[in-house]
């Protein structure tokens, strides 16, 4: 039992250094860079300008602003985790990746544990420009419950990315399923409108969304509630976004089991 | 002749890819379609479903979707001649790269006709958007060349997705600053003061400006008239084109220089 703990901590943990390595041996960093800064900020600005274009009482600024912020997260958490699968095979490595007895939960959570970093840096960036470019007062902040929103958003988004990129495994290529999740967390995750705006029949969908909890955790840390205040909304995050992963962990094996049966795994 | 030829080859080629591999049409059409939903829950919210805002957010909708497969054709048609390993192939021929990718953006901006309609027909079914023109045959009209200026645009960008390998960063960097810059869901007028000329050196800002002329009654716009608007978005495309065909020279001449075509 601490033989296998033991390999899959090694496991674990060179998959996240190599996945840093590759992608800055892939990515120019400078570019990176501009993901980090901009991305955020020009999405969050978008927004913003057509709540100031619509003038509404119920959406202002801020409450657009913070909700961007955090949905921010996705660019990482959702698109870079879900094209994992999709890239090992357009890469040509994922075959030699199957072949090794690693343990593919440690592996694959690894590669994704640089997008955690990622994601919350990037958050916190992107409140950053909601209160330096759009004004929103942070004065009322609890930060301790904002930093664990964001923290525990980064973690349950990644575990929502894998278990997408559990499909890739399946799909000739993840990159349609990672752009339509990274997007459509903007219309169901009540970033820029309250849940409750959506028609009756979509509403519960939007919880299936980790990022959904987290927008309104954000808002309600922002505010000022501490982390009692919103226990029930992050204990809600981090069942959704352990059952994500879960799942992910079940589809991936049930599609590499039949890959190894059909003779198909790199076939795209 | 031959360039011609290239270009209805590349076109061809373009429609074949198409038809095998459909699925890439969501990439390019999936932004543009949720945040025009976005912001029609957002409009309607406030205006119950009344006044210019819906037909902003509608007709906004239909210019970001050209907009988004544009620019992600004309990023990931190299990027994919890369991934295929084709690319030292296409610029070994004859004709030149510009010509090759002008056939690609000429079947991408026909698509882009198709994504645009379908943002404007969603809205109208199911969110039940009363999208009356004031004047039909003007709107289509300045939709059209609206849509030929993006195309342009994305011919410029994709001299640069030549150099790099990573063109998809550049293509999802690229889309909400032109949506902002073109003021296609809000007035410009909004924006701070120094963005202005920015955004009026972009066609589609014109463009738009005209597509709403054409859609309502009244509009008044930046005060030159819907031909004003036209005119100086025909100017600014041609513009576009001219900077294309020289970067894609300078680019190809870099490429083959360096022996780096291949290298991702």
């Amino acid at each position: 039992m601490f033989t296998y703990i033991m390999q899959g901590t090694r496991v674990f943990v060179s998959s996240a250094v190599l996945a840093k390595r590759a992608l800055f041996s892939w990515l120019n960093p400078a570019l990176w860079a501009m993901q980090l800064f901009f991305m955020s900020l020009f999405q969050m600005a978008f927004f913003v300008y057509i709540v100031k274009f619509a003038g509404g009482e119920d959406i202002g600024i801020a409450f657009v602003a913070v909700g961007n912020a955090i949905a921010s997260v996705a660019y990482v958490a959702i698109f870079s985790v879900c094209n994992i699968t999709g890239e090992e095979k357009q890469g040509g490595t994922l075959t030699p990746l199957l072949a090794t007895p690693a343990n593919r939960m440690a592996m694959f959570v690894g590669r994704a544990m640089f997008q955690v970093l990622n994601g919350i840096a990037t958050v916190f960036i992107a409140l950053f420009y909601a209160w330096a470019v759009f004004g929103v007062d942070f004065s009322m902040t609890n930060w301790p419950a904002l930093i664990m929103v964001v923290v525990l958003t980064s973690l349950t988004t990644v575990g929502f990315g894998l278990m997408l990129s559990s499909f890739g495994l399946y799909l000739r290529t993840s990159m349609v399923i990672a752009n339509i999740f990274l997007f459509i967390g903007l219309l169901f995750s009540g970033v820029n409108f309250p849940v409750t705006y959506l028609p009756d029949y979509l509403q519960p969908l939007a919880y299936i969304f980790p990022l959904t909890y987290g927008t309104e955790a954000a808002r309600e840390a922002v505010s000022g509630t501490g982390l009692i205040g919103m226990a029930d909304l992050l204990i809600a995050q981090m069942i959704v976004g352990t059952i994500a992963l879960l799942i992910g962990y079940l589809i991936f094996k049930l599609f590499e089991d039949l890959s190894r049966r059909l003779g198909t795994m790199d076939k795209f | 002749m031959p360039r011609v030829r290239a270009v209805t080859a590349s076109f061809r080629h373009q429609f074949l890819h198409f038809l095998a591999d459909p699925q890439w049409l969501i990439p390019n059409v999936i932004l543009p379609f949720v945040i025009t939903m976005v912001a029609l829950i957002m409009f309607e919210s406030v205006q119950e479903g009344e006044g210019n805002f819906v037909l902003y957010a509608v007709l906004g909708g239909g210019m970001m979707s050209m907009w988004g497969n544009t620019l992600y054709s004309s990023g990931w048609s190299i990027a994919f001649d890369r991934w295929n390993g084709t690319l030292e192939e296409v610029l070994a021929t004859p004709s030149g790269l510009v010509w090759i990718i002008m056939g690609r953006s000429l079947w991408n901006a026909l698509i882009g006709i198709l994504n645009g309609v379908l943002i404007l027909v969603i809205a109208v079914v199911f969110f039940e958007v009363d999208l009356e023109l004031a004047y039909p045959i003007l709107f289509f009209f300045a939709f059209f060349m609206t849509l030929l200026s993006l195309s342009a645009l994305g011919m410029l960008f994709s001299s640069a997705f030549v150099l790099t390998r990573q063109a998809g960063v550049l293509t999802n960097g690229l889309e909400y600053p032109i949506y902002i810059g073109t003021g296609c869901m809000f007035p410009i007028a909004l924006l701070p003061f120094w963005t202005n000329p920015l955004s009026l050196s972009l066609g589609p800002t014109w463009g738009i400006d005209a597509i709403r002329f054409g859609a309502l009654e009244g509009y008044e716009g930046f005060g030159i008239g819907y031909w004003g608007d036209i005119g100086i978005m025909f100017m600014i495309s041609i513009a576009y084109l001219a900077a294309a065909f020289y970067l894609f020279g300078v680019v190809e001449r870099r490429a083959r220089e360096d022996a780096n075509f291949a290298r991702h």
